[in-house]
């Protein structure tokens, strides 16, 4: 049975077709990519899927129980992890108590919070970092940071919304092995990416979407050679 | 692993000094009555207690959870009157009357919350400032029950008997003296609990980032109305306190929006989302506002020769200096923003901090992966 199926998605704002008739199952172990221009759903997608946004119509089944209009601390709780596409370290705390804080899903004593965030910190190679604020990390940290804060929350699911964003080429080889690793570890991932060639790399399928419609769906060759792929991205003329 | 060393040496070492130093204040506090014999001064100290329970009433959801309350008079009021009417009305006495008066601020902290809490940010501020002004006005007119603007004035408390000796008369200001501080220290080892608890880190989670919390599997609304319902718990009590040792309210002096601000203030002088923040808080405001009061500023200024008593700007000086409370607390307000964002506390310990180790204290690289953790 698939870790995550969805049927028919629509979101509505307005008049505005965000995402529409949705149609994907997340079988688990895998990395599904989430591909598409920008604006054509997919930040929109995780949002409906973690609880930020009711979905106008359709069904997101997770473990097999249906999840829409569960709120997103309740999601968290099931088994499902978001990151963010724009970070969002909790500036004040240090970069321990951040991971500290999703550990604490988990369990009601700061002890063993304390002990997961640290391991969290270590497997992510963080620990020297353990003290400082998150605030003050650079751009890469807080993306490391922000996947070991859900990865702290034990997820099944994780889905990650362009953490290789605004990312160096060393940082972003970083978080591919990260991602890879956590594939590793029998976790399920959803991972909105921007650069081909590392959803290439990591994905065993890749999902398009173009102005909220699922474009094309298959393994990660199959989606490059579709022409519907290529039009969406470069435009009808490099269609030959 | 060697960096770790940091964490138990804050924890078991440095920790130890600062917990002797609070020691020994609060065994100097309780032996204070003893030695030092002015009404005065224990009048001082006792609206210090009542300004410290205030501010960290306030500072458990302002501070930690973010959320700026600026109706907090409402569960002020509300325990003053609660515990007020019925002893001057059915002569049920206080020490039974303060649990009703907790029971009211409860249900209004759960009343308020759960319409307040759906906005955020300046919205939210707006809609307590507007509940506390509904209950205000109910308060104000509701005169078969509450007397209205003319307040209710306390006639006497009963004295307190504990297993057949009296403990005390209440005709001193000692009793109260105690009663504010352990009021005051109470609401300091609150915060503390909050500030070292599950509840507290959740707190500071929705403080930093409410979506992100959310998706960490925080149920915002029930955290955030844990957090309302103790510091309007302690709010009230500190109503109820101020209603005894005074001995008159009215809707003017214990539900005004002014007294709401007040809270605030306390909290953001002192050191927002610290524990100790709202005690350095008090220490500024009280001495501050009991020296505008009794007009020491202009005396100030008068004998240091600066303006002369008999001369226009003296008499100018003389008259208004005393009412110009408002305008002073702005003043500090703006400055302290200015200069101390995170209030006298957090400027006194960057200071510290600065003059311990100097410069190459906080590195920070530019980029992750370059440093060598890659």
């Amino acid at each position: 049975m698939a870790l995550l199926e969805i049927r028919h998605l629509f979101k509505f704002f307005g008049g505005l077709a965000a995402n529409s008739d949705i149609v994907c199952s997340v079988e688990s172990g895998m990395i599904m990519g989430l591909i598409g221009p920008n604006g054509s759903g997919k930040t929109t997608l995780f949002n409906c899927i973690t609880g930020y946004y009711p979905p106008t119509k359709g069904e997101i089944i997770f473990k097999g129980q249906r999840i829409n209009g569960l709120k997103p601390d309740r999601v968290c709780k099931l088994g499902m992890a978001r990151t963010w596409q724009k970070v969002r370290p909790l500036a004040k705390l240090s970069v321990l108590e951040n991971v500290m804080v999703g550990a604490l899903a988990r369990t009601g004593s700061l002890k063993v919070a304390r002990r997961a965030a640290l391991h969290q910190l270590e497997l992510m190679r963080m620990e020297n970092r353990a003290n400082s604020l998150a605030g003050s990390l650079s751009i890469g940290e807080r993306k490391k940071l922000e996947v070991a804060r859900v990865l702290a929350t034990q997820p099944e699911l994780l889905l990650l919304d362009e953490v290789m964003g605004g990312l160096n080429p060393v940082e972003s080889e970083e978080i591919i092995q990260l991602i890879l690793d956590i594939k590793k570890r029998g976790l399920t991932q959803v991972v909105i990416e921007h650069d081909m060639k590392a959803i290439m790399r990591i994905s065993d399928r890749v999902m398009v979407l173009n102005s909220g419609e699922k474009l094309a769906e298959g393994t990660p060759q199959q989606v490059v050679s579709n022409p519907d792929v290529v039009t969406a991205y470069l435009g009808s003329a490099h269609v030959a | 692993m060697k960096t770790f060393g940091r964490i138990p040496l804050t924890a078991s070492g440095f920790a130890a000094l600062p917990l002797l130093i609070v020691a020994a204040v609060v065994a100097a506090l309780f032996v204070f009555p003893w030695l030092v014999a002015s009404p005065y001064l224990l009048h001082l100290m006792i609206l210090l207690f009542l300004s410290v329970a205030m501010g960290e009433s306030w500072n458990v959801i302002g501070g930690y959870c973010g959320q700026y309350s600026v109706g907090h008079a409402a569960y002020f009021g509300v325990g003053a009157y609660a515990a007020l009417m019925l002893l001057q009305y059915k002569h049920i006495a206080p020490w039974w009357g303060v649990w009703v008066a907790i029971a009211a601020a409860l249900i209004i902290s759960l009343l308020i919350g759960t319409i307040c809490f759906r906005l955020r940010g300046p919205y939210f501020v707006l809609a307590s400032i507007a509940v506390a002004e509904i209950i205000r006005l109910v308060v104000l007119n509701w005169k078969q029950l509450t007397n209205g603007a003319e307040g209710i004035l306390l006639v006497d408390i009963p004295p307190l008997m504990l297993g057949g000796r009296l403990v005390t008369d209440w005709l001193s200001k000692t009793p109260f003296y105690y009663l504010g501080l352990i009021l005051a220290l109470a609401t300091l080892l609150v915060n503390y609990l909050v500030q070292h608890s599950k509840l507290g880190y959740y707190l500071q989670a929705i403080r930093e980032d409410q979506d992100a919390a959310h998706s960490l599997g925080i149920n915002l609304s029930f955290y955030k109305n844990v957090a309302l319902a103790i510091s309007a718990l302690f709010t009230a009590l500190s109503g109820v306190f101020y209603g005894l040792y005074i001995g008159f309210i009215d809707p003017a002096s214990v539900l005004g929006v002014d007294l709401s601000v007040q809270m605030v203030l306390i909290c953001i002088i002192g050191g927002i989302g610290t524990n100790f923040g709202p005690v350095v808080g008090a220490l500024v405001l009280v001495p501050l506002s009991e020296a505008l009061r009794a007009n020491l500023l202009s005396k100030f200024l008068f004998s240091i020769g600066v303006v002369q008593e008999t001369s226009r700007v003296g008499g100018f000086l003389k008259e208004n200096l005393a009412h110009a409370h408002v305008l002073i607390y702005g003043i500090l307000v703006v400055v302290v923003i200015l200069f101390m964002p995170d209030g006298v506390l957090g400027f006194g310990k960057k200071l510290i901090a600065r003059r311990a180790r100097p410069l190459s204290a906080t590195p920070t690289p530019l980029v992750g992966g370059l440093d060598g953790s890659a």
